[in-house]
Order: structure tokens, then C-alpha cells, then sequence
């Protein structure tokens, strides 16, 4: 991450999470609707490992996760890939310029990502082709969608902070950042 | 040092970008049976056990949803349909006198129909289903192996039209749904003659429109839409007649032809088990959906009245 080298076991888990994501989303949240639009989990999962690992992972876990949702669901191959690898990318920028460590950052980075997979998808769907009006249903549809990805946000970044913690390398602006927080090592406290 | 990770960074992003983009244009490009499109059945024949094992087992969860969600509705649901129920009873008693006079007339005239009875229905079980806007779909556990192939009709357990199958695997298969934005079927209002065709309203998964009606086309809140199963070439449906699809919400009028928004009849959001209309070979519905297998792919709008009958009867409509 950030240049720094990726661990197998971190691989690893991102694999595996990534799979059972994908079908958990396939096999059970897609035939769940809440408020009539289903939660999509696999766009939350992207972003969050972008917010954990950073942008070259964010990117590369996004481009995997968007085909294996491609392959899975027979659709238009690369176009999740494309939308994924954007939103992965950003949210790891994200993380590398700001480092939000607010409580509600999950949530809004969770709307956030929704927003822009969806709107992005969206557009893309219109460039090639698809023969539908911009509705004011369609626009329901997608700021549902949002409400809905971002009330699953919090829970969904637990979850993925707890299955890729262990194999998350050490960030030492992060270790700086603690010890600031102690008042052990701030200059604002030698004086 | 620094200079070093972020061209890194960008490198990697730009490659990305570029292999999607790659990727999907050799997929757009390509014809059904292309590399890519080979690919992704070999992945579907891959998967489909996968899944059918994962969705048996999340079935309990699914049903723990589905339970909650279906406390919701079923109280203001319940009183709906007991008026329903009785209106459809008065309304089958009279049909069965209807019905014995048609099939009277149809032996008399010795007319043939294409009908349910011209296909064999293979029962499948769903096991994946898109979450996204844009497409509707799902997998089923039922492919080649079976005997399904591309085009054939979908009904679920009620016999109500849910849609028709995309692309076929040895061992699953997709399915579009009539809510996908890529579906046509061509289809009549119960009470009246005239044919039109049924699109999905994309945006909203709960509506269906029926186009290119006559302007004087009877259509009543309440009245059931039903596949048309035309037979007189050059509109010839993929469909056998009679399918309920949805019913009439309200209607409306554009450019010149009546539209008729319709709700589905089918609940497509609890699809378990559905049943796959195949055909025999060189049987009429085997033909037709050869057909339609033989034109060129790519999305197909149905901007052009004059040709929605023949739309109706390839890719994007039937």
C-alpha cells in the first residue's frame, strides 16, 4: 500500500472476502429489497478496502471484484471493472491525503462511493446505447439506492475492518497519529 | 522516493482503465458466441454449482428476510386479495363456458395454435440475481445439459411470464427478466384485440409499459396483459399466447398510440423456482427461436412503430 509492499495474507483475505461478498450479494441481497432497491454490497466493499489499504490496492481490488461480479452476473464485461477500479481508486486517495478518522466517515464514504458507482454506471449504461429515458423514477431509484448502501455502510466496515486488520501492514503516519494523541510525543506538550 | 510511488500509482490506475476499457469494447463488439462471451459461460458453468450449493444454504437467511418483509404487506394485502379471489371465481366460471366454445370453434375450423402444450417445461431453481438498476437477471441452475436454449420462455410456479433465457452454460443458464431493459414481448390487453408491445420502464422495477396500442384500444384499470403468441408471420412471437404478464394501472397516450402502463403480476423480487418453457427441435417455437439466435446482436431500440410487430419477434422483443 502506498508503494509499500502487499502481504500474501492480505491477498489472501482479499480474495477470500471478495468471493464471499460477491456471492453473498448475488445468492441473498439482490433478492432482499429494502424501500424497493437492493443493497449492493460489493460497491461498499471496495471503497472500504480503498479506506484501509490505500489507492493501489483500492484500484487493483476494484477492477478484480468488478469482473468477478461481471463474470458472475453475465453482464457487459468490464464496465463494473471500470466503475470499481474509479471508485476504489478515490476512496484510497481518500485515505492517503485526509485520513478521516471521524465516526461517520464509513457512512460517508459508503454514500459517497454508492452515489458515484451508481451515477457512473448510469452513464455509462446511456453511452452505450441503452434506449431509456432520465426519469424522475430512475432518479428515486439511485438516491434510494445511496440511503440504502449508506445505512449498510457502518456494519459493512466493521465487518471488512475486522476480516483485513490482521493483515494490514504497520502505518507509521498512523503509529505517529496515536502517540500524538497520548500527549506523550506532541510538541504541544513539551512546552 | 516519492516521485517513484506516485508515477507508480498512476501507472497502475491508467492500466486498469485501459484493460476495462479494452475489455469492454472487444465484449460489445463481439457476437454471442465470441471469446469473451465463451469465457463468461465457461465462468457461469464454473459457478452455477457453486452458487446453487451457497444459495440452498442461505436459503434460511433469505427466507428470514423475506418472512419480515412479506409481515409487512400482508395484512393491506390480504383484504386485496380476498376481493380479487372472489372476483376471479365469478370471472372463471364464466371463461370455462368461453374457453369450450373457442376450442369447439378452433376443431371446426381446424385451426392450430401455438400453445403452452408446444413446449416441455424444464423446472429450475434461481440462483443468483443481479442487484443492480440496469440490468435484470438471474441464474438458474437448469442449462444445456437439460435441454434449454436461448430464447426459450420463463414462467414461474404460477405460470406468469417472468421473462426468457439470455445465454445458456451446460449446467445454468441466464435469464432476462421482462424488467430488463433489453426485453420486448409483444402482448395484448385481455379484453381487446390489439397487439402492442411490453417494455420495461428502466428505473422502476415495479412497472411495464405496453406501446403501440391503436389509439381506440380498449384498455380498463385492472384488466390483465397477456402475451399475444402471434403466429401470422412476420410477427411471430417467441411466446405462446395467453401468458398473464401484469395487469392495467392506468394509460396514457404518445405520438399517436395509446401506452398503458402495467404492474407484473409475477413477484420477480422472490423468484425460487421458475420453469423454462423449451422446445422440441424443428418444432415452431424450436424454429423461431433459432431465428432469432441467427440476427445480429447489439441493443435494438424500438423507436419504429411500423416495425414492432417484427421487433417483437427477434432479440429485443418476442
Amino acid at each position: 500500500m502506498n508503494g509499500q509492499g502487499v502481504s500474501n495474507g492480505l491477498i489472501v483475505r482479499l480474495a477470500v472476502l471478495s468471493v464471499a461478498v460477491v456471492f453473498f450479494q448475488i445468492g441473498v441481497v439482490s433478492e432482499v429489497p429494502v424501500f424497493g432497491v437492493t443493497v449492493d454490497l460489493s460497491t461498499l466493499l471496495v471503497a472500504f478496502i480503498g479506506l484501509l489499504c490505500g489507492s493501489l490496492v483500492g484500484a487493483a481490488s476494484g477492477f478484480a471484484i468488478g469482473l468477478l461480479v461481471d463474470l458472475a452476473l453475465v453482464q457487459t464485461l468490464g464496465l463494473t471493472s471500470l466503475v470499481f477500479t474509479l471508485v476504489g481508486y478515490a476512496c484510497g486517495r481518500l485515505r492517503e491525503l485526509r485520513d478521516p478518522q471521524a465516526a461517520l466517515t464509513p457512512l460517508l464514504v459508503g454514500a459517497g462511493a454508492s452515489a458515484c458507482a451508481l451515477v457512473g454506471y448510469s452513464a455509462m449504461e446511456f453511452m452505450l446505447g441503452v434506449d431509456a429515458p432520465v426519469s424522475l423514477q430512475l432518479l428515486r431509484q439511485i438516491v434510494l439506492g445511496i440511503v440504502v448502501n449508506a445505512i449498510v455502510a457502518v456494519p459493512m466496515w466493521l465487518l471488512v475492518r475486522r476480516c483485513l486488520t490482521g493483515g494490514l501492514p504497520k502505518d507509521p503516519r498512523r503509529r505517529r497519529r496515536r502517540a500524538y494523541t497520548t500527549g506523550g510525543l506532541s510538541p504541544l506538550s513539551r512546552t | 522516493m516519492h516521485d517513484k510511488t506516485v508515477r507508480r500509482r498512476r501507472a497502475v490506475l491508467a492500466l486498469l482503465v485501459v484493460l476495462s476499457l479494452i475489455l469492454l469494447t472487444a465484449y460489445f463488439g463481439e457476437a454471442p458466441s465470441g471469446g469473451l462471451h465463451s469465457v463468461q459461460r465457461g465462468f457461469l458453468t464454473v459457478v452455477a454449482p457453486i452458487q446453487d450449493g451457497a444459495n440452498k444454504a442461505l436459503k434460511p437467511v433469505r427466507d428470514l428476510f423475506g418472512w419480515f418483509d412479506g409481515m409487512v404487506h400482508a395484512k393491506s394485502q390480504n383484504a386485496q386479495l380476498r376481493k380479487e379471489n372472489a372476483r376471479l371465481q365469478r370471472e372463471v366460471v364464466a371463461e370455462q363456458a368461453e374457453k369450450r366454445s373457442y376450442r369447439e370453434l378452433l376443431a371446426l375450423f381446424h385451426v392450430d395454435q401455438l400453445g403452452v402444450s408446444a413446449y416441455h417445461p424444464v423446472t429450475a431453481t434461481v440462483i443468483g440475481k443481479t442487484p443492480n438498476l440496469w440490468y435484470s437477471t438471474v441464474d438458474i441452475d437448469k442449462g444445456e445439459s437439460a435441454g434449454v436454449h436461448e430464447n426459450d420462455p420463463v414462467i414461474n410456479e404460477n405460470g406468469f411470464l417472468v421473462g426468457r433465457v439470455a445465454q445458456t452454460a451446460p449446467d445454468g443458464a441466464l435469464v432476462d427478466l421482462i424488467t430488463d431493459s433489453s426485453m420486448g414481448v409483444s402482448a395484448r390487453v385481455g379484453s381487446s384485440d390489439a397487439t402492442g408491445i411490453v417494455q420495461p420502464k428502466v428505473g422502476d422495477p415495479n412497472d411495464l409499459l405496453l406501446t403501440y396500442l391503436p389509439a381506440d384500444a380498449q384498455a380498463n384499470e385492472g384488466e390483465y396483459v397477456v402475451t399475444s403468441g402471434t403466429v401470422a408471420s412476420p410477427d411471430d412471437s417467441l411466446y405462446p399466447p395467453g401468458l398473464v404478464i401484469g395487469q392495467v394501472t392506468s394509460t396514457g397516450e404518445e405520438g399517436g398510440f395509446k401506452s398503458v402502463n402495467v404492474r407484473p403480476i409475477a413477484n420477480l423480487h422472490e423468484l425460487d423456482i421458475v420453469q423454462v418453457l423449451t422446445s422440441v427441435p424443428g418444432s415452431q417455437p424450436a424454429q423461431l427461436s433459432s431465428l432469432v439466435t441467427s440476427l445480429p446482436s447489439g441493443k435494438q431500440g424500438l423507436a419504429e412503430p411500423s416495425t414492432a410487430g417484427q421487433l417483437a419477434s427477434t432479440g429485443a422483443g418476442g
